[in-house]
């Protein structure tokens, strides 16, 4: 477990969820949640399936709107916020099942992370002004640089459709880091990549969080990924937070042990 | 890394944009060719003006094709309200650089032709926008379903709205186009090139060439730029899209709109071409029927989804190859029988663009242009790189 990057950036923002309750009818996804992502550090939201971790991560996202509670970034009320508004204020999310435009680039999609750097609408990009070219390169020449960074810009003027699963994955992070955020959002990042793969993606995480002093929140299934490179792990059962500490903490805690494995008493007779 | 985080990095170094291929200077000389064979083409029309108008007919479809192409193909609109801007791009024209007819039953402000047209150009992208609300809560065939209603709607108003339409029996003629004390029309004397007088059909021809080569250049831009990302995002995963900052709604109504001012500008050139503006009398055949909110589909899917050049190639067989079987006729008495229940011009290239999409759809999806870049890529062989990753 490596420390926390010995430089803290002074615009990466704790994250705060609090109190957060989500219903849809009578189901409760989460009741009264509530925990911290402090800056620069990677914290994992773990917990069985259904156990709300997606639920937490839409809310965190903006796609949800909580039923109470809040999530606040830095001195920002996230909860208010229209998700397309999150990107400027420096949250990067990547996406469990890539979602990438399969017939462009991957310069292309990566670029797309600077949508909200940027400016411009039909008639600047039509008509190719100096001044939006000018700019364009500048953008590009940043995101070849990040695509350097996640070990993908051997193949820039690839469509990501041709691209294998576990590097598709990684221009996905790519792009998230394109929009040059403060807090990087992880839909199972290692989701439907293999042993070495998943091992390399534990190693680009922490790479990043300590070349960019960002913080980090990913969901994750792969306990062993999520107790190489966690900070903080915090653990979601049945809508319910119930533990939230370092991995070795968590590890030990017996409410998550039983959340996991179960206790004597459920099992059948 | 960590000192290039927050600021885009200072190197004003060459930031490698995509590698340059070495057939660049094929393709300027090529496309140098082209052109000076589109602007030299009434003088090897002569006289007859046939040809020329026909040509005219081509330009208004990649006019057409191209606004249509960004709208399906890029932003994943399915449309066929076509024609339905085509009406009230040609309407919009003569109501506002016309005047009020003989008889005084016409609207017409006796506004500036260019004016006019930009006017007419702008009502029909504010209608495209009007129409955001359905464009941006349907998707697929659906909305295609839903924008085809809007031709059934323009059917409507145009035979009922005969102050502005000049209805179904006369129609209204277009006011004659003009820059400044420029007219489009037949004067004497004419300028001449190369020994061919340019009258008012050559004209035409030139300020559509104009229209077509800035309406595919102003695309082309878009499309490589913020904006054509921004449309390929929201056609690929919305949530996505979201996530890095755009505003899906916004960004989907700004593509009907746009599409729509070219369907527009399409339909002011449709205007000048006839020089009539006349409301169908049934939904299926005419000017502004269902027919054509195929032919344009059409269009698009023959040359390649999203593609520009693509849409401009389908274009040209679609809106070409029915004048050309025309001239043929007039000219080698093909489809003498047509009169008689045989093949007219009409009926076999709707048979031959039928099949292409069939054939497009079934072994080509990206189209002519993806068959075009096959062609490019056999001479330049990609860059190969070693790949050391999956």
């Amino acid at each position: 477990m490596t420390a926390a990057p010995a430089e803290i950036r002074e615009d990466v923002r704790t994250l705060a969820v609090d109190d957060v309750t989500l219903r849809f009818g009578g189901i409760t996804a989460l009741s009264e949640v509530s925990f911290a992502v402090r800056p620069g550090t990677v914290h994992a939201l773990i917990g069985p399936n259904g156990a709300g971790k997606s639920s937490c991560f839409n809310v965190i996202s903006g796609l949800y709107r909580p039923t109470s509670g809040r999530v606040r970034l830095g001195d920002t009320d996230l909860t208010g916020t229209s998700p397309h508004r999150l990107a400027a204020l420096g949250v990067g999310r990547s996406f469990q099942n890539i979602a990438l435009s399969p017939h462009s680039t991957v310069r292309d999609n990566v670029l797309l992370g600077r949508h909200a750097l940027t400016r411009g609408g039909f008639f600047s990009g039509g008509l190719r002004l100096p001044r939006t070219v000018r700019t364009e390169r500048r953008h590009v020449a940043r995101v070849e640089e990040i695509c350097a960074f996640l070990g993908v810009d051997d193949r820039l003027d690839v469509p990501v459709g041709a691209l294998p699963y576990g590097v598709a994955k990684r221009v996905d992070i790519a792009r998230a880091l394109a929009v040059e955020p403060t807090l990087l959002l992880l839909d199972e990042p290692a989701a439907g990549l293999n042993a070495t793969e998943t091992a390399e993606m534990g190693v680009t995480i922490r790479d990043l969080r300590d070349a960019l002093g960002i913080s980090v929140l990913l969901v994750e299934h792969d306990m062993g990924l999520v107790m190489g490179i966690a900070d903080r792990v915090s653990v979601l059962d049945f809508g319910r937070l119930i533990a939230d500490g370092s991995p070795a903490e968590v590890q030990a805690d017996p409410e998550v042990i039983r959340a996991y494995l179960g206790t004597g008493g459920e099992e059948p007779e | 890394m960590s000192e290039v985080t927050v600021t885009p990095p200072e190197t004003e170094a060459p930031p490698t944009p995509a590698p340059r291929r070495p057939r660049n200077w094929l393709k300027i000389a090529g496309v140098t060719l082209f052109l000076v064979l589109l602007v030299l083409f009434p003088v090897f029309t002569g006289t007859d003006v046939a040809y020329l108008k026909a040509g005219q007919y081509v330009l208004i479809g990649v006019v057409g094709a191209v606004g249509l192409t960004m709208l399906v193909g890029q932003a994943g609109q399915l449309s066929l309200a076509t024609p339905f801007f085509l009406l009230v791009g040609a309407v919009s024209y003569a109501v506002l650089a016309g005047d009020s007819g003989d008889s005084g039953d016409l609207v017409g402000l006796g506004l500036p032709p260019v004016v006019a047209a930009v006017g007419a150009v702008v009502i029909c992208g504010l209608v495209g926008l009007a129409f955001a609300p359905v464009s941006g809560r349907l998707r697929g065939i659906y909305l295609g379903v839903a924008s085809l209603s809007l031709v059934f709607l323009g059917l409507y108003l145009g035979q009922s709205l005969d102050m502005l339409s000049g209805g179904t029996s006369t129609g209204r003629p277009p006011p004659t186009f003009a820059i400044f004390d420029f007219r489009f029309a037949n004067t004497e004397p004419a300028p001449t090139i190369l020994g061919v007088a340019v009258q008012k059909q050559q004209r035409l021809w030139y300020l559509f060439l104009v229209l077509a080569i800035g309406a595919y250049l102003l695309a082309r831009g878009a499309v490589r730029s913020r904006i054509g990302r921004a449309w390929r995002a929201v056609r690929d995963n919305e949530a996505a899209a979201t996530a890095m900052g755009v505003h899906v709604t916004r960004v989907k109504a700004g593509a009907f709109t746009i599409s729509s001012a070219y369907a527009g500008l399409a339909g002011v050139m449709t205007a000048l071409w006839l020089d009539l503006v006349k409301p169908d009398e049934n939904e299926f055949v005419g000017t502004y029927s269902i027919t054509v909110a195929i032919g344009y589909l059409a269009m698009v899917i023959i040359g390649g989804l999203g593609s520009i050049p693509g849409a401009v190639a389908g274009a040209v067989l679609v809106n070409g190859l029915p004048q050309l079987l025309t001239l043929g006729a007039t000219e080698f008495g093909w489809f003498a029988d047509a009169r008689f229940g045989g093949p007219s011009p009409v009926l076999i290239s709707a048979f031959v663009y039928g099949v292409a999409v069939v054939l497009v759809v079934m072994f080509e999806p990206g189209g002519l242009a993806a068959i075009g870049r096959r062609l490019a890529h056999v001479r330049a062989a990609r860059p190969t790189r070693g790949g050391d990753r999956g």
